[in-house]
């Protein structure tokens, strides 16, 4: 381990950028799914900015997830040394604290953690925000219990939905919050058509029929998703895991979908608010094994301009041209594979 | 959205309406005019077809209605000359009917999804239909005709191959050629002679809702949800002509066989007169009606047609005519004026809220009228008129929780109430167990309460001429005017149906109905066995909805220590909870107290509270449980005693 750190540094030499380190988180039995989730966060800038801000700004915190993941990311940036490997000890600790599920040493979806840590901030930043503003008698409450938090402003954006009844012909439309994108995949394709066939009309009939309010009745009707707001962050998370009634399991869809390094969005609605956005490639948490609960979680993640591969405490440097070995196998024989499973996409308008 | 495969289970339905409906509560999806008798035939989306004679100008007559379909009615057609009337509904069956009398001849249940779309051949009494299942059938007229009781199988030729909904059909006269529409967004011509497809014609941007064929079926008109109207030549297929008149979906078609003009109708509600004559389509503004146009039908003298919308009032428009010396139609400013004639429509009920009771509807229509219904005896109770819907459902909600036990419909503007058994769900028919004092069942001076389940009582009510003829008569002991539930009848007009959740309908009958012959043998096929076991005397009545609470003594400081687990009853009082806490304070302490619990009002010695806030001894536990507990988790009591007097 030792040697390795040693060596990515003079690998990297002159270029190695000035304040950034690159450290390796230590594996606590099958905490690779968390590991890896937290390298890509703590590469997507604005998010690690923002969790730096909340270390700085909160001195003696109580202690929950978000003070924790601060303390971490606090660690890695004060590290003296540039490269190495620490352990997330009291992270992980507390993470079993606040959720059973996984309060074991089980491998765990890195979707379905990424989504806790997400939304857990969320409420802890809401439940903080709730504690200051009853302190302070006479602020209003309401108008600042309604803004949105900080990891909302980087991750979240609106898909909206437009129904269109086939009877009367109205058109109506709902808009959803999301924090990521959850993609079907095809074989031999590209994230580009995945979220072209995500926003593909869908016809609701037969036995899913729509309920319209203004024929009073179940009619035939067409229904799609498109994106209003584009988030600060995308996150895109690839539906590899497909539950098989067969085979009474999920088994891994190994499909080979190409992402590229730039993104546009095109499947945005008309009243898009910013539907010209253009994305870069910043982080991606690949899945390797044969199925959901077994395998191994690593990531790779771009950083001034170079990308790095973190394998829980192991850090490479890797060239561009090897991300093309995560995009999936073009057979369809099922076999263990090396993945892209999310994706994350930073909008390159954003300062950070 | 639901993945599962399970067969649905069978629900009772009926609709709270008046013995007679002589007017349209919604909107008119077809006309039809029988030149014969000078009569038309309107067919609506609250169930019903409707016949009017046209004698005489402007003069109007409500004949009949006929009454069968328990879901809007999209098409009819007329045949034999108007002595045969066919229809399809969204309730997945065509019916055939006798047009001059107006009773139900027979049902054709082969469809899978709702019919949509019907056509007639006149030389050989051919009808298709076809609809949201992708398949057409044919039907041979004078044999749906010959079916008697016995000889009741008749068999169908299937056009297949159409891989979306159909949502529109036209046959030529001579019954070779017929048109399918769809949401496909071709036109799909088959050859019924052959049963195969001979083309598909390419060119709307949507949805296919309208189709007339020429005379010889050479030519064909399309209207789409696109918004354009196309004329096409079969024999070259191609389209000719796209004429460009509304700015919405057209949904309405009529023109003569000769296809000199053509009238259309659609959701832009203008009524659209075309020249087809020549190629600068001349279109003239006809009419502008107050709401989407679903049917245009000609009369045989093509001076006038009549037009169906959304709303429940037909009216007739007049059409152009030739000039005697020139080509031109004469134009006449007066075209977008005033209707010729009209049929009034009632208002259709739009809107509706449960009451906090459970048992009263409060609904609106589209006149903006209010009135309230009794679901329990099926009955409209009250018209309040144009007052603040919102504002009375909050009046007329009380501080009482009752578990749903039934849903409400509005698909064909009445009122129509769904039963369904569900253990698990929310409105399960028989989880609502009542106080017959309380609701006003039994008057309150009465001897004794009696606990009724609302739903067995109206599956009695509304089988109960089923459930009077079903017994032996020596063993009838109630003499015919006293209600089988004991305690009241419903409407004998009103529509029954068992059907499938949210599905087709399996069989309709009138209540009053229920214990004829036919209708016996025919329900004891049709009746489910959920609802049988309310009907017989053998049959297992239904539980009681129990709930679990926890009961401790309040405490000054700190948590208490004594919890008791109860189970109960949902609709018992808190009184009674009252005088369990001093008959354990009894138990747990015999020689305190010498005077006897019984004599002592339990409300002066125990207190109760859930939440910090005090209970009232009348309210039950479910209220309590949902209204003032409300969130999850078990239900916690607290009680404190009170020094006695």
């Amino acid at each position: 381990m030792g040697t390795n750190a040693s060596q990515l540094e003079k690998e990297i030499g002159m270029e190695f950028p000035p304040n950034e380190r690159f450290f390796g988180l230590a594996n606590f039995g099958n905490t690779c799914y968390s590991n890896s989730v937290l390298q890509a966060l703590y590469f997507c800038k604005p998010f690690r900015e923002k969790v730096l801000e909340y270390k700085a700004k909160n001195k003696r915190p109580k202690e929950t997830l978000l003070s924790c993941l601060a303390d971490l990311f606090y660690t890695i940036t004060t590290q003296k040394k540039k490269v190495g490997s620490i352990a997330p000890k009291k992270f992980i600790a507390r993470l079993r604290k606040e959720k059973e599920e996984f309060d074991n040493y089980l491998q765990q979806d890195a979707h379905e953690f990424l989504n806790f840590l997400i939304n857990r901030i969320n409420e802890i930043i809401l439940a903080e925000r709730q504690t200051q503003t009853t302190k302070k008698p006479g602020s209003e409450n309401d108008s600042k219990g309604q803004e949105p938090t900080w990891v909302h402003e980087i991750f979240q954006g609106i898909l909206t939905s437009e129904t269109r009844c086939l009877n009367c012909e109205t058109v109506s439309s709902k808009d959803e919050d999301f924090l990521d994108l959850q993609v079907d995949i095809d074989q031999n394709t590209s994230i580009t058509h995945c979220l072209r066939c995500f926003s593909n009309t869908e016809m609701l009939c037969g036995d899913n029929k729509f309920k319209c309010d203004n024929c009073c009745s179940y009619q035939e009707a067409q229904k799609r998703m498109r994106v209003k707001k584009l988030p600060v962050i995308l996150a895109l998370h690839l539906k590899r895991f497909k539950y098989v009634e067969q085979y009474n399991r999920h088994i891994k869809v190994s499909h080979r979908v190409v992402f590229p390094l730039e993104l546009r969005l095109f499947n945005t609605s008309d009243d898009a608010v910013n539907p010209d956005r253009l994305y870069d490639l910043v982080a991606v948490v690949i899945h390797c094994g044969s199925g959901p609960n077994r395998g191994h979680y690593i990531s790779i993640v771009k950083s001034h301009g170079f990308w790095l591969l973190f394998d829980d405490d192991m850090v490479d440097k890797i060239d561009a041209s090897a991300i093309e070995d995560f995009y999936g196998l073009t057979s369809n024989v099922q076999k263990s594979s090396e993945t892209g499973y999310i994706l994350f996409y930073q909008s390159k308008d954003c300062t950070g | 959205m639901t993945e599962e495969r399970v067969k649905r289970k069978a629900q009772i339905s009926f609709t709270i309406r008046s013995e007679k409906e002589t007017r349209h509560h919604s909107g008119v999806a077809s006309i039809l005019y029988d030149a014969t008798l000078d009569r038309i035939h309107s067919a609506g989306r609250d169930g019903v077809i409707r016949t009017w004679s046209a004698v005489g100008k402007g003069q109007i007559r409500y004949i009949h209605s006929m009454e069968h379909h328990t879901d809007w009615v999209n098409n009819i057609v007329l045949t034999c000359g108007g002595k045969h009337i066919m229809s399809g509904s969204n309730d997945c069956t065509v019916k055939l009917w006798n047009g001059h009398k107006g009773f139900c001849m027979s049902t054709l249940r082969t469809h899978k999804d709702y019919v949509r779309a019907l056509a007639h051949s006149r030389e050989k009494e051919t009808v298709a239909s076809a609809g949201f299942d992708r398949a057409i059938y044919l039907w041979d007229v004078n044999t749906l005709t010959a079916l008697t009781a016995t000889k009741n199988t008749v068999t169908t030729a299937a056009l297949t191959g159409s891989k979306s909904s159909i949502y529109s059909l036209a046959m030529s006269p001579d019954g070779n050629t017929l048109v399918s529409g769809s949401t496909e967004k071709v036109l799909r011509v088959w050859d019924t002679r052959r049963y195969t497809k001979t083309m598909k014609l390419k060119g709307h941007m949507d949805n296919v809702k309208a189709l007339v064929l020429n005379w010889d079926g050479s030519q064909c008109l399309s209207g789409s949800s696109d918004g354009t109207i196309k004329l096409w030549a079969l024999g070259q297929q191609q389209c000719i002509m796209t004429i460009r008149c509304h700015t919405q979906g057209v949904w309405a078609l009529a023109a003569p066989e000769s296809f000199h003009f053509v009238v259309s109708g659609g959701k832009d509600c203008r009524l659209q007169f075309t020249d087809l004559r020549n190629s600068n389509c001349l279109s003239i503004l006809l009419a502008l009606e107050p709401h989407p146009i679903l049917s245009v039908c000609l009369s045989p003298d093509l001076t006038m047609v009549w037009v169906g919308t959304a709303d429940s009032t037909i009216r007739a428009w007049p059409v152009p005519q030739v000039s005697p010396h020139g080509d031109d139609y004469i134009s006449d400013q007066a075209y977008a004026g005033q209707p010729l004639m009209e049929i009034e429509g009632a208002p259709a009920i739009r809107q509706y809220a449960v009451l906090s009771d459970k048992r009263h509807i409060l609904t609106k229509d589209t006149k903006g009228y209010v009135q309230i219904y009794d679901a329990l005896k099926a009955v409209k109770v009250e018209d309040l008129g144009p007052v603040n819907f919102d504002d009375v459902v909050k009046e007329r909600s009380k501080q009482v929780y009752v578990p749903s036990w039934f849903s409400v419909g509005l698909h064909t503007a009445m009122v129509t109430i769904h039963l369904a058994q569900d253990e698990n769900d929310c409105h399960d028919c028989l989880g609502a167990w009542v106080s017959a004092k309380e609701v006003g069942l039994l008057s309150a001076t009465a001897e004794v309460d009696q606990k009724v389940n609302y739903g067995r009582l109206l599956l009695q009510a509304l089988f109960e001429e089923w459930k009077r003829y079903s017994v032996p008569e020596q063993q009838q002991q109630s003499p015919v005017e006293t209600p089988v539930n004991g305690f009241f009848s419903v409407p004998g007009h009103t529509p029954c149906v068992i059907g499938e959740q949210g599905g087709k309908t399996m069989y309709r009958f009138l209540v009053r109905d229920a214990g004829g012959d036919a209708e016996r043998s025919c329900l004891v096929e049709a009746i489910p066995q959920w609802v049988a076991e309310q009907l017989m005397d053998d049959g297992q009545p239904p539980k009681f909805i129990k709930i679990l609470f926890f009961l401790t003594p309040q405490m000054l400081n700190g948590k208490s220590l004594k919890k008791e687990r109860l189970f109960a009853n949902d609709f018992i009082s808190m009184r009674k909870v009252m005088e369990h806490v001093l008959e354990k304070m009894e138990e747990d302490a015999p020689t305190l107290d010498t005077t006897s619990s019984t004599s002592v009002n339990p409300e002066e010695r125990v207190k109760l509270f859930c939440l910090d806030v005090a209970l009232s001894p009348d309210a039950d536990l479910r209220t309590v449980k949902n209204q003032v507990w409300k969130g999850p988790g078990d239900l916690i009591i607290t009680y404190s005693l009170l020094k006695p007097v």
